[in-house]
């Protein structure tokens, strides 16, 4: 702590695991740049784009991010940190610096292809939230009138599931979810790579941020009619029963979403499930 | 679907497979666990409270193979084996997230593998796995296998943990048991919904805690009993309490005389074979 001086630094240290393109081998390369107060690492990159050339002098093409709201709402900008996967908007170059005044580390998401630099292909995301049926289905002919009541108490419980932002750090930090890069096939059609991939996604782990989502809508009062839908699926290969209980989503989660609270009841809801299955049939 | 038709058994099956894996854990592995761990603690209150235990388990007699296979081997087997499955499917990640779960589920699986070895080695060490006499003889005991003597329990038992590395191969290998079920029974309580709420998965934690230290503790007693009887004056003393109520049980009626089960004059204490103990055990009635 003492060596922290009241003087800021001219540069910040900048070091970017870069890649070209999808399947190509990645680089790091290392970058200068000149402080300013309250910069975070989203004005880093831009400065870096601004004038991409590195510490050694040498002219790059600019490094490409995905970024959005740039207020830690829409989980766009989402990348390893430091070695932690967070929101890169959210992310303070000074408290960054009191991590580690040598550097600051880059990484795109370890989870996902990368598309290029700091960009990733996060659809596997979003498919397992289709898997799980994360929505309440209210497309009708007819006007189906109000919903019914919901308590209080039961908001309350449902409102912190209801903030996830689909950034996918929970997916980053989890030991359990594994990296799937399928390359499309000279003989595939774009329809039949798609299909290849759903399916592939479909039978590895949905993550703890689909399970949060099924609870979410399982709690719901109209959600519920389809609660049994939302438990088969988190029963199916992939389900809920490959979480190793690390704990990490909880830890992570930008939002501080009840991960490892929605998986337990997953698996109370599974366990029921599957009770009644065996002896309703 | 063409992705459903090309899954593997193993990935149809999986939530079942998963819960089999997780309820195995507890029953029948981890209760026969802390039923062996009492069991054999008893040698605290002396080689022939053991031995009472011992004979107590060897009167189920024709039924006792069968027991241990449905209840114990069969179930273990599939839990280190599906386990080992489960392992190769995580990518452990402490470096980065190093969270005390995290690391309890890196040492879930290191101590899982632990156990597994070491309790395929502690059934050769013991027992020398398979009870054929070619196996036994020409194999199992030219290994260091097969030390253990139903019938004189608390010495051979002794006797085999008298090496220096052996005892610390129990201390390492049991310690990973008791981690594994204690911190398995957390875990599972999560994976079936017993605990959802982060306090009641904080108060849980306290409770497995203390279960696992106090079988540590059960475990490290029941250990350092059985070393205890297998040098100097405490086992002669435990030879001797045991080919007692050898004889005795015999001659009462009570247990066929099997000298299989007995240590073989050749592997104890010198002067063994003179015993009068010996020629009644041959000649019951």
């Amino acid at each position: 702590m003492i060596s922290r001086s009241k003087t800021s630094p001219e540069h910040v240290e900048v070091r970017v695991l870069r890649q070209a393109a999808p399947q190509q081998r990645s680089y790091w390369e290392r970058f200068r740049v000149a402080y300013e107060p309250d910069m975070n690492v989203i004005s880093v990159l831009q400065r870096i784009a601004a004038r991409p050339r590195t510490a050694d002098g040498q002219d790059v093409t600019p490094v490409a991010w995905d970024c959005n709201c740039l207020e830690e709402v829409c989980g766009a900008c989402t990348m390893v940190v430091n070695g932690r996967v967070r929101q890169s908007c959210s992310a303070l170059v000074d408290r960054l610096l009191e991590e580690n005044p040598a550097e600051i580390e880059l990484r795109p998401m370890t989870k996902f292809p990368v598309l290029r630099d700091l960009m990733v292909d996060r659809s596997r995301l979003f498919r397992a939230l289709e898997k799980v049926k994360a929505w309440v289905p209210v497309d009708s002919y007819h006007d189906m009138g109000a919903g019914p009541r919901q308590s209080p108490e039961a908001q309350q419980e449902s409102y912190p599931y209801s903030q996830c932002m689909s950034c996918g750090c929970c997916l980053d930090a989890c030991p359990q979810y594994r990296k799937i890069e399928l390359i499309q096939r000279d003989d595939e059609t774009d329809e039949q790579f798609a299909a290849r991939q759903a399916a592939t996604y479909d039978r590895n782990f949905v993550g703890p941020h689909a399970i949060a989502q099924a609870i979410l809508f399982n709690q719901n009062p109209t959600g519920q009619m389809n609660a049994d839908e939302r438990v088969e699926a988190l029963t199916a290969p992939g389900g809920v029963q490959v979480c190793g209980n690390a704990q990490n989503c909880v830890s992570v989660c930008p939002k501080e979403i009840p991960l490892t609270t929605a998986i337990a009841q997953a698996g109370r809801a599974a366990t029921v499930h599957s009770i009644k299955r065996w002896f309703d049939r | 679907m063409a992705g459903e038709t090309n899954d593997s058994w193993l990935v149809r099956h999986e939530f079942l497979l998963r819960r089999l894996h997780s309820l195995s854990g507890l029953i029948p592995v981890g209760a026969f666990m802390i039923v062996h761990l009492l069991t054999n603690s008893s040698v605290q209150n002396g080689p022939g409270a053991f031995q009472k235990n011992v004979y107590l388990i060897h009167s189920l007699d024709a039924l006792l193979p069968l027991v241990e296979w449905v209840f114990i081997f069969i179930p273990i087997f599939f839990h280190g084996i599906f386990g080992i499955v489960i392992i190769a499917g995580g990518l452990p990640n402490t470096s980065s997230y190093p969270n005390a779960s995290n690391i309890r589920y890196v040492l879930q699986r290191v101590t899982g593998v632990l156990a597994f070895l070491f309790i395929v080695w502690h059934v050769f060490h013991m027992h020398g796995w398979i009870h054929a006499d070619w196996w036994i003889d020409g194999v199992a005991k030219n290994l260091g296998g097969a030390q253990f003597k139903p019938y004189n329990a608390a010495s051979t038992a002794g006797l085999a943990l008298q090496s220096f590395v052996v005892i610390v191969a129990y201390v390492v290998g049991v310690l990973a048991c008791v981690f594994h079920l204690a911190n398995g029974i957390w875990t599972m309580g999560i994976t079936w919904g017993a605990w959802t709420s982060p306090a009641a998965q904080r108060r849980a934690n306290a409770v497995c805690t203390v279960f696992g230290v106090g079988l540590a503790v059960i475990g490290l007693a029941a250990l350092q009993g059985m070393w205890a009887q297998g040098r100097g004056e405490a086992l002669e003393e435990a030879i001797r309490i045991e080919d007692q109520q050898y004889n005795a049980a015999v001659q009462a009626g009570i247990l066929k005389p099997n000298e299989e089960k007995r240590a073989q004059p050749s592997e104890a204490e010198p002067g063994r074979e003179a015993s009068v103990d010996q020629a009644s055990a041959r000649s019951p009635r």
